[in-house]
């Protein structure tokens, strides 16, 4: 894999070196016993006050930058990930030994085994260690002035659409404060997605088992709302069906309102399906079904 | 497919069935054999029904209409009646119930009935003594004597069902049924009826002990459907009186035909029912339906005279008249089979949900030589899916729509409406696609060559092009809107030729509007065409009519000259509306005393019609707003309807929360949006001063 780099040098200030600003405080009123319009009033001078200094930034001698960058902004789990970090000495004089970077993998995300590779040397790879999520490299020096980049690979478990896809990392140096730098991964879920479907039917019952059999016609324009407040209506078959919902427990009641002329009809077999509403377990990337059977009604508007 | 016998159609399957199913088939004949003899080993008996008590079966003085049905189907041995009671059972050819009641002929049943299960059994209210003759005051499509013995529920009592018969040849005859339905409930209850065919009966809730087997229940093609049941002369859904029945007692459903072949139901009247008059549920083969009265159906429940749901083959309703429904006329849900629909009087349906007047599905049904008039929206619809041809619409009558005479579902419309009343005219045929899509083949409408016609000497030859081959059926116009209007009176035919051209000459005054079908042999029957004028275009003729669902039985009087202008001014004050709780549709007794305003000037004006409107207050879900305001309007017009305004003077619609009276956000401004509206139409002249009456305003706490 071939790297351009582009760096341009840019004049950077210290965090915390001092300088002294010297500033003074006076003032001045008029007399409030004169008239304000004359112009003759009399004007009473303050002492002088006290010196005080302020804290500006300033240049330093010893300063390093840490850059985080992927390949992709975004990826499913499986994808492979390949993480560049730049490590910059930005001072003139310094040099930094030995350089130490850490690099907390978020969660999900898994380390590919010799896929570390850095570019130039020197500066040398002492010591990689990968402990858990944690990887720590450590280099022999970084001279003044100089760069150095790592690469390395990771792959997208499943486990990684629980995470945030946010990673930190750290180069630390003695004699340097410490340089952090962080990398948001868009995880999406892909394939691995926890939605489920719901699929379901509205049809006139005929022998009040709750399913339905040849010659019970489906319901058209039947509609059903879910716990999330989607809407869903039946197509000219009295089938609908539903993708991407969350998994979990889901409950999908009809709208007698929208079947004019129509209530629920009972279900002699299984209790449970005399309720209007439907609850349904849905598990990750599953599949259930909400039916409604219905049968003609009479006094309806009566509450 | 009439008259199909299931001993014919047992041996036509056993048939086709290969060898290896035959052995089966042979026992299960064995098995029919068996049963057979162990009806054959029942003694048909002729039962006298003497007392209108109900109660527990036990020998004592009187036979009461739940011992009679015990005896007839064989469960109560005759040995174990009272002497008394034996004197009223007879030996005879085949099983009876008469009934010889004195004083109370209203039997009031505290439990269900057992099923009617002795094949060919007559239940005869006719030989009541004083079962008379015909009412003079009751109009209807064929008149029959008033019943004198009616069944009904016992005061707190729930009955599900009037009578249920799973077995052949079982006619009822001359009683009257009423009150017949379950109270809502945390779990729903199959469907309650005053006469509920099928082969079982389903158990009336959910969670009874031992209920039949899902196997058992199942009305498929191999149940033991009861075949030629007849209902007859009686009539349903209210008390012999003829008056509505109260809230309480009102019938869930007519005549539910949940599985029955070769049905006859006729020369009823079917009145008053919640849901529809006469329902079919998986199987009504060869069912005939004809010289009903069929008025005021559907008024909370589901909403069509007649609903068609299941296997219809073969079905067919004629004579019959439907009016005052709060859906369609006869309403098809994606039956199975084809049905003809003819000769029958359909008008001043569609009050609370604008339906067509007749409204199809699938294919090879037909509909003629029907009046329709005065439907809130098509006549005959057909809809797109599921995918139709061959249905053939001719020689009806149509006036006083809100759509089409017929509408064909167009291009997979599958919305609400287009399950209701369909879509509109359809453009021609431009694609193949369209064959599929479209009701009836997307068969094109006929077009006429020119809006305007000359006459030339008497006569104009009227031109224009339709499918090739198509026959063209020309009728005159009335109640033109835009570039329709209802096809009202047959003219003539005239066949398309090669090129789709035809060509007609036709003897019609100035001014004719005229307008055409065409039918295809395979396709069946397209849209209407445009109109076009005889000579000169104009507006055509409006019908008016009262509205009323009275049958004229004698030739009317000479139409006395109509006091066109109102003699005198008459100012009348009527109030606009009345209001609700919030959350309610409940009638307050404030509400209803204003409502009783409304009533007499309906009593004294009897062609003034009214629009209810049901209105909400802003707050809550448009949906759930556009449902509390049907509720409202719905139980204004129900209240009115109790109180004896007919249906037919009524529809009803909700605006939910979309025209509110105030602006404001207080108790009183939401207050006064909760109402019903009521909008008087064809008031004649009549000046009207509409008050806004408050005296019924519930402000929340």
């Amino acid at each position: 894999m071939s790297t351009l780099l582009v760096y341009a040098r840019v004049p950077m200030m210290a965090a915390v070196a001092q300088v002294t600003i010297p500033n003074t405080v006076s003032g001045a009123f008029d007399d409030p016993s004169d008239d304000p319009d004359d112009p003759n009033r009399r004007r009473r001078l303050a002492p002088d006050g006290n010196e005080t200094t302020i804290l500006v930034e300033g240049d330093t001698e010893a300063l390093l930058r840490i850059t985080k960058t992927a390949d992709k902004s975004a990826a499913e789990p499986g994808d492979v990930v390949i993480y560049r970090l730049l490590v910059e000495n930005l001072s003139s004089t310094n040099v930094a030994s030995p350089v130490t970077v850490v690099d907390n993998l978020p969660r999900g995300l898994e380390y590919i085994e010799n896929s570390v590779n850095t570019a130039p040397t020197p500066p040398n790879l002492t010591s990689f260690t990968v402990s858990g999520r944690q990887l720590n490299f450590q280099f022999d020096s970084l001279a003044a002035e100089s760069i150095m980049q790592i690469l390395y690979a990771v792959t997208l478990t499943p486990d990684s659409v629980r995470g945030s896809g946010i990673n930190v990392a750290t180069a630390v140096a003695p004699g340097f404060p410490s340089a952090q730098a962080e990398f948001r991964l868009t995880i999406r879920p892909g394939i691995l997605s926890d939605c489920g479907t719901i699929i379901g039917r509205v049809f006139v019952d005929k022998n009040f088992d709750g399913e339905q059999q040849p010659g019970e016609a489906g319901v058209p324009n039947a509609v059903i709302y879910l716990d999330d407040g989607n809407r869903i209506i039946t197509d000219p078959d009295g089938l609908f069906s539903m993708a991407n919902v969350v998994s979990g427990n889901r409950v999908g009641v009809i709208d007698l309102s929208s079947l004019p002329g129509y209530t629920l009809a009972p279900n002699l077999y299984r209790l449970e399906n005399n309720s209007q509403s439907r609850l349904a377990r849905l598990e990750p990337g599953g599949l259930v079904r909400m039916n409604f059977a219905v049968t003609p009604t009479y006094g309806e508007g009566q509450n | 497919m009439k008259h199909m016998s299931k001993l014919v159609g047992t041996a036509a399957l056993a048939m086709t069935l290969p060898l290896v199913a035959q052995g089966a088939m042979v026992r299960g004949a064995m098995a029919q054999e068996a049963m057979a003899q162990e009806i054959e080993v029942t003694i048909p008996y002729s039962v006298i029904v003497n007392s209108a008590a109900d109660g527990e079966v036990r020998p004592d003085d009187a036979l009461t209409l739940r011992e009679a049905i015990e005896v007839v189907n064989g469960t109560l041995p005759v040995t174990e009646l009272s002497v008394a009671e034996r004197a009223r059972v007879t030996p005879a050819s085949s099983p009876v119930i008469n009934f010889s009641l004195s004083g109370d002929t209203t039997i009031a049943l505290a439990a269900p009935l057992p099923p009617i299960m002795a094949a060919g059994t007559l239940v005869d209210g006719t030989s009541q003594p004083g079962y008379g003759p015909v009412s003079t005051t009751d109009t209807m499509v064929t008149p029959v004597p008033t019943p004198v013995v009616a069944l009904t529920v016992a005061n707190g009592a729930e009955v599900p069902r009037g009578l249920a018969i799973t077995a052949d040849e079982v006619t009822v005859r001359g009683l009257s049924f009423y009150g017949f339905s379950t109270r809502h409930r945390s779990t729903q209850t199959t469907p309650p009826a005053d006469i509920f065919i099928s082969h079982l009966a389903p158990p009336i809730d959910a969670g009874l002990p031992d209920p039949p087997g899902w196997k058992t229940l199942r009305p498929d093609d191999e149940s033991d459907a009861p075949v030629g049941v007849v209902v007859e002369d009686n009539w349903l859904g209210m008390s012999p009186s003829g008056q509505m029945p109260s809230e309480e007692q009102m019938s869930a459903l007519g005549v539910f035909v949940f599985n029955g072949i070769d049905t006859v139901i006729q020369r009823n009247r079917i009145e008053f029912h919640e849901g529809s008059g006469i329902i079919t549920g998986a199987r009504a083969l060869g069912m005939d339906v004809t010289e009903n009265t069929m008025r005021t159906n559907g008024v909370a429940g589901i909403p069509d005279g007649i609903r068609l749901d299941g296997n219809i083959d073969g079905t067919e309703i004629y004579g019959n008249l439907m009016c005052g429904t709060d859906g369609s006329g006869v309403f098809m849900f994606k039956p199975e089979g084809s049905a003809r629909i003819y000769n029958n009087d359909i008008r001043f349906n569609g009050r609370r949900f604008r339906r067509a007047a007749v409204y199809l599905m699938g294919s090879g049904h037909e509909v003629t030589e029907n009046v329709i008039q005065h439907q809130p929206g098509p006549g005959v619809a057909i809809a797109s899916y599921p995918r139709n041809e061959g249905n053939i619409i001719r020689d009806n009558s149509f006036s006083a729509l809100d759509g089409l005479s017929v509408d064909l579902g167009f291009n997979d419309d599958t919305g609400i409406q287009d399950f209701q009343r369909t879509d509109g005219p359809n453009p021609p045929r431009n694609s193949p696609m369209r064959r599929r899509d479209t009701a009836n083949g997307a068969v094109n409408a006929p077009e006429f060559d020119d809006y305007v016609f000359p006459m030339d000497g008497g006569k104009t030859v009227l031109s224009g092009v339709a499918d090739p081959g198509a026959t063209v059926d020309i009728y005159t116009v009335v109640d033109r809107t835009g570039y329709y209007g209802a096809l009202n009176q047959y003219v003539a035919t005239v066949a398309a030729d090669d090129t789709g051209s035809f060509s007609v000459e036709l003897d019609a005054p100035d001014g004719t509007l005229v307008s055409a079908i065409a039918t295809d042999e395979m396709y069946g029957t397209s849209e209407p065409s445009a109109i076009t004028a005889v000579g000169t275009l104009g507006d055509g003729p409006t019908s008016s009519a009262m509205p009323s669902c009275a049958i004229a039985q004698a030739p009317p009087p000479e139409p006395e000259p109509e006091p066109e202008q109102p003699p005198e001014q008459v100012i009348l004050r009527i109030p606009r509306n009345i209001h609700f709780a919030l959350d309610k549709s409940n009638i307050t007794p404030e509400a209803a005393a204003i409502m009783d305003g409304i009533i007499a000037v309906l009593q004294e004006y009897p062609f003034i019609t009214v629009e209810l409107q049901g209105h909400t207050d802003p707050r809550a879900s448009d949906a759930y707003n556009q449902a509390l305001g049907e509720r409202r309007a719905l139980a204004a017009r129900n209240y009115l309807l109790q109180q004896g305004i007919a249906a037919e003077r009524m529809r009803i619609r909700s605006f939910g929360e979309t025209q509110r009276v105030s602006s404001g956000s207080g108790r009183i401004d939401y207050a006064r949006d909760r109402r019903t509206e009521f909008i008087f139409t064809d008031t004649r002249g009549l000046d009207i001063i509409y008050e806004n009456l408050e005296t019924d305003l519930q402000i929340e706490p």
